[in-house]
């Protein structure tokens, strides 16, 4: 890896001296240099964590031939830079179909998160709100469902979408993939609702409000990091399965995105690793997009959420 | 799941497999899915409005991979619409991926397919726990009967009836381009292992192409010098046989070819066979007979999904014979293909017939031999294109072929990969007893387990 | 809300088990909040698990699927398993891979995160996106850009290694060595993993009252001395919880490993938990087995978060 390292860290900007320094502390030449060697440092660490990415996207935009020759192409350059992978992958007739993929993917994740977000919620704030009798029994069991490995329940999850006559509807799998997602987004969430005091509220009420009224207006908005590391994870469950929707999504209009990107992996022939590249790509777009969407909101929430555990 | 197996080619379409443990069970099997037979024709008639007509609907067709000519699908869905009329026909392409899987939930829920393709060596999975319905002796002889290949209709077979019948077999041939080999091709088994080892040299040219995980085309090396895989002894136990002396003997020859006449990766797999064909860096290339049209392909891809060939060099005057046997001939290679059935749930069982029935037909049948592909039935052999050495070589092959050991857990041998282990150790140089040895040992092991 | 004030003062309510008000003082509120989680879980979790349950004593094989009546063998599933050397060599493996994984991902993470703390606005940018990229990477993308660098006949490493080393490279399989494969797996999961760790860690660290770390540095004490005896306190939960969602996330690792073992590499000893039931159930049709084996395996798993279980417990006595 050593060569990547220097060849990637060789592409990527010089390094510049690392932009304000934390307020309060004197910039001298000695500290000038330690943040030019921590700049340089940094540019190593996204060195490293970008290479596959742009090893990806570089493949994607090569023609096979260049792919599979012994000279390496570090670059996609004007003269065999190439959409072909892209358009096989998506339009090829002799491929499962892209676009109802991509439909199927993105509503099935929509739902889920949405479900899980809303129920997870409401059960959180039953979990922290209240004192009851059964609440600690309920925690345990939301600890230990999440030890369970998914793989064995496959089966008796597909006889019950199978009965409710919801196979290769996005119902079916949502709810499947709700039901896997639940007891992590309760556990997480109530660490958040927890971490917003109720002091908060009855201040709130105090100066009027209803005890929901306080609720919505006080502790809801201070939830929405916590309601975006949840949803993170909902996501990313959606996002990546393709166990349950092999099983679920039989037909090939119901395909999802990770079903449609397995069918490259394994052909008969050979690989164009061409298109397998493009098509990695494909399947990540979505996730690249909301990843960069929520993450301004969702790092000081992780920590709020992590503190109860 | 063999990553090895999903990308070898029709030969090697063999994925887990299962069995039932207990006969007893099994029995009940067989007769509970007869009398579900029955029932699924019953509730088929009646979908028909009652007035005594033929049922009407959709019948789903699940062809697995890219085997399947497009002609030959829209001749079965245009045939099948034209003679059910009011009746539509689907052809739902599944990949070879995780099929076992699929096929295990997909069977046996409410929105089964009617009609589905599965690999020969995974159909017991499927025929000895009830997913299949029973094709009867009276559609047996319709269907095609005796004319359809032995081995095939074995594999489809379960305690007696028939549940999945042949769809198509692979063949394989042994390629060379005359440019890099100017010689007859040999004509016995020794011989081709002299004339390899005598085009080899390392690290620049192969006088075969044997990659360390390839194991289908060691089996011939065994057949030919008297060995076997595994054999069902009196009381039932299975008996591997790669220690036999024939046994020692194939391995050896296979070891002194991999060692001295291949420069294949020692653990590669057998894909992207035509890349170092292309390159013009193998003699004699043994492989599926639908390599010639990887190899006989354009440079720059006409298809966006085609992968470069050498049309223009190598590929333009490939040639193939069959591997030839110990004593001249053909030699008995491997056949690997798919077999066809009626799914247990069909909602329209006697349409789902009808579909089976084209798929089976003459004409259907003589549309695969089109492309190389040995037809279901013995007779049609001869439309195979034959006007070239490759048609001729794949045909002679295919009468020759060979199946593995009859038991479903001969499945469980292949998803374990014992095999490409083994010979990826014989490629490494490792003694051929001990080789051996450990490979009846795992084989026995499975098959008695 | 008003319920909260004389829910707390009053004495324990009656055993919860019909959400129905038994007597006056049935806490409506929330289990009529839990009722939607209830529902789901118990459908889609509860009853699977009791399915899996009954399954674990039976034979339970692809012809009960198609609905034969399945054969009662008590105990034998579970028998099998615990007598069966795979079995543990599967776990064994599980359990070393996760210690590894999960050491290198929070050691490595951290290291990221103090880097971060280090970082100007600008560079620490620079470093966020990249591992957000990593991050948001679909396991089953990652993967196949992996594999595909590791590539036997055409990856990037061997054509890098035939270059530096003179040496022919080309088709040497690093998938098929089960060393090698885990080492590529490594790869994949914690280049996946630091990204969660990192930004988590520096949510966590940057909460510290930067006087803190000031007194500290101007009491003498070294980097490492400041790590450990002022930053760690500080972030001690995060760190739990941090390891044992990875200790979870990866013992349960499925799909790195079974695309992984499509590109290459012999299953048979590359097996860990996820993939071997997995195997076990929808591959081979053994689903009593691979039932019996989830049961052992969650066992398995309370036994080793013990410490974090009874944790919990105690804390939800308050």
């Amino acid at each position: 890896m050593s060569q990547v390292r220097s060849v990637e860290a060789g592409r990527a900007a010089p390094p510049r001296r690392s932009g304000s320094a934390t307020p309060g502390v004197r910039r001298s030449p000695v500290r000038r240099a330690k943040d030019a060697g921590w700049g340089l440092v940094a540019i190593v660490v996204f060195a490293l964590f970008v290479f596959p990415v742009y090893w990806m996207l570089n493949t994607s935009f090569l023609p096979n031939n260049r792919i599979r020759g012994e000279e390496i192409s570090f670059f996609p350059t004007p003269d065999v830079f190439t959409l072909d992978n892209y358009r096989s992958a998506m339009f090829s007739e002799e491929r499962a179909p892209f676009a109802p993929a991509v439909m199927n993917s993105l509503s099935t994740t929509f739902l889920t998160l949405v479900v899980c977000l809303v129920i997870g919620f409401v059960a959180s704030i039953a979990l922290t709100r209240f004192t009851f009798k059964g609440r600690r029994t309920f925690i345990i069991l939301i600890l230990v469902i999440q030890m369970i490995p998914g793989e064995a329940m496959i089966i008796s999850l597909y006889r019950i979408i199978d009965g409710w006559a919801l196979i290769n509807t996005i119902i079916g799998l949502s709810a499947v993939y709700v039901a896997g997602v639940l007891p992590f987004t309760i556990w997480t969430l109530r660490g958040f609702v927890a971490g917003v005091p109720k002091e908060l509220e009855e201040a709130a009420m105090v100066d009027g409000c209803s005890p929901a009224g306080a609720f919505w207006r006080v502790t809801f908005p201070l939830l929405a990091p916590g309601l975006v590391a949840t949803g993170i994870f909902a996501f990313i469950n959606a996002w990546n399965d393709f166990v349950l929707a092999l099983v679920i999504m039989q037909r090939p209009d119901t395909m999802t995105l990770t079903l449609w990107l397995r069918t490259f992996v394994l052909v008969t022939q050979a690989t164009n690793w061409g298109a397998v590249m493009a098509a990695a790509v494909l399947v990540a777009i979505p996730a690249v997009i909301f990843f960069l969407i929520v993450q301004g909101r969702m790092s000081g929430g992780l920590v709020a959420g992590a503190v109860k555990g | 799941m063999g990553a090895a197996t999903h990308r070898t080619d029709i030969t090697g379409k063999t994925e887990r497999n299962d069995f039932v443990r207990k006969n007893r069970l099994v029995a009940v099997t067989a007769a509970a899915s007869m009398t579900m037979a029955l029932g699924a024709c019953s509730s088929g008639a009646e979908a028909g409005d009652g007035d005594g007509g033929p049922a009407t609907g959709e019948v789903r067709v699940w062809l697995v991979g890219t085997d399947t000519p497009d002609e030959a699908r829209d001749y079965l869905k245009k045939t099948f619409e034209e003679q059910n009329e009011g009746s539509t026909l689907v052809i739902e392409e599944q990949a070879w991926d995780g099929l076992v899987d699929k096929y295990t939930t997909a069977l046996a829920g409410s929105d089964a397919p009617d009609v589905v393709e599965v690999g020969n060596t995974q159909a017991s999975a499927f025929t000895s726990n009830g997913y299949f319905s029973e094709i009867t002796a009276e559609e047996f002889e319709e269907l095609g009967g005796s004319d359809l290949l032995p081995g095939f209709v074995e594999a489809g077979d379960w305690e007696g009836a028939h549940y999945a019948l042949p769809y198509y077999a692979g063949s394989r041939a042994v390629f060379y381009s005359p440019q890099l080999v100017d010689a007859e091709p040999p004509a016995t088994l020794d011989e081709y292992v002299e004339t390899a080892k005598g085009l080899y040299d390392e690290g620049k040219f192969s006088g075969v192409w044997w990659p360390g995980q390839d194991w289908y085309n060691a089996l011939p090396f065994i057949w030919e010098n008297g060995g076997y895989i595994a054999e069902q002894a009196d009381d039932g136990t299975w008996e591997a046989g790669f220690s036999s002396e024939g046994g020692i003997a194939g391995l050896t020859q296979i070891q002194d070819l991999m060692l001295n006449a291949s420069n294949a990766p020692k653990d590669g797999q057998e894909t992207d066979l035509q890349v170092p064909f292309c390159e013009g860096k193998i003699g004699y290339l043994s492989a599926p007979t639908w390599i010639q049209w990887s190899i006989n392909a354009p440079e720059e891809p006409e298809t966006e999904d085609g992968v470069p060939g050498c049309a223009s060099t190598y590929g333009g005057d490939l040639e193939a014979f069959a591997l030839p046997g110990k004593d001249g001939g053909a030699a008995q290679v491997f056949a690997g293909g798919s077999n066809i059935a009626i799914a247990q749930k069909s909602e329209h069982r006697d349409l789902a017939y009808e579909a089976l029935k084209i798929m089976l037909s003459d004409e259907y049948q003589s549309i695969l031999a089109g492309i190389g592909l040995i037809p279901a039935k013995v007779s049609l052999a001869g439309e195979v294109p034959q006007d070239t050495s490759i048609g001729a070589a794949g045909v002679e092959a295919a009468a020759n072929a060979k199946l593995t050991p009859a038991t479903p857990k001969w499945a469980d041998v292949e998803a374990q990969t014992v095999l490409q282990t083994q010979f990826t150790r014989l490629a490494n140089g490792e003694d051929v007893e001990q080789v051996a040895a450990d490979l009846d040992a795992e084989i026995e092991s499975i098959l008695n387990g | 809300m008003s319920s909260l004030a004389t829910e707390a003062a009053a004495p324990p309510a009656p055993a919860p088990t019909p959400p129905r008000p038994r007597r006056r003082r049935f806490p409506t509120v929330p289990w009529l909040l839990l009722s939607g989680s209830i529902l789901i879980l118990g459908v889609l979790t509860g009853y699977p698990v009791v399915r899996m349950l009954v399954m674990s004593f039976q034979e339970y094989e692809r012809a009960q699927v198609m609905g034969m009546p399945a054969e009662w063998v008590g105990l034998d599933n579970y028998v099998a398993i615990l007598t069966d050397s795979g079995f543990w060599e599967v776990l064994g493996r599980s359990i070393v891979f996760m210690v590894v994984a999960v050491t290198l991902t929070m050691v490595l993470g951290t290291l990221v995160a103090l880097l971060m703390m280090r970082l100007g606005r600008k560079m620490r940018l620079l470093v966020s996106v990249g591992l957000l990229l990593a991050w948001s990477m679909p396991p089953l993308s990652s993967t196949t850009i992996w594999g595909w660098i590791f590539d036997t006949e055409y990856g990037l490493v061997n054509n890098l290694l035939t270059r530096i080393t003179g040496d022919r490279w080309f088709g040497h399989s690093w998938l098929l060595d089960p060393l090698g494969f885990f080492t590529i797996l490594t790869f994949i999961i914690v280049w996946g993993a630091i990204p969660f760790v990192a930004f988590t860690m520096y949510a966590g660290l940057s909460q510290i009252p930067g006087e803190v770390l000031e007194a500290a540095q101007l009491d003498g004490a070294g980097p490492f001395a400041r790590f450990r005896l002022v930053m760690l306190p500080y972030v001690r939960t995060i760190v739990t919880v941090l390891v044992v969602l990875s200790m979870i996330w990866d013992l349960k690792v499925f799909p790195q490993v079974y695309a992984l073992q499509d590109i290459g590499g012999d299953r048979e000893k590359t097996n860990t938990i996820g993939v071997y039931i997995y195997q076990m159930g929808m591959g081979q049709g053994h689903f009593g087995m691979a039932s019996a084996i989830a049961f052992v395996f969650v066992a398995i798993m309370l036994l080793l978060s013990v410490y974090y279980v009874r944790r919990t417990i105690k804390e939800e006595e308050l």
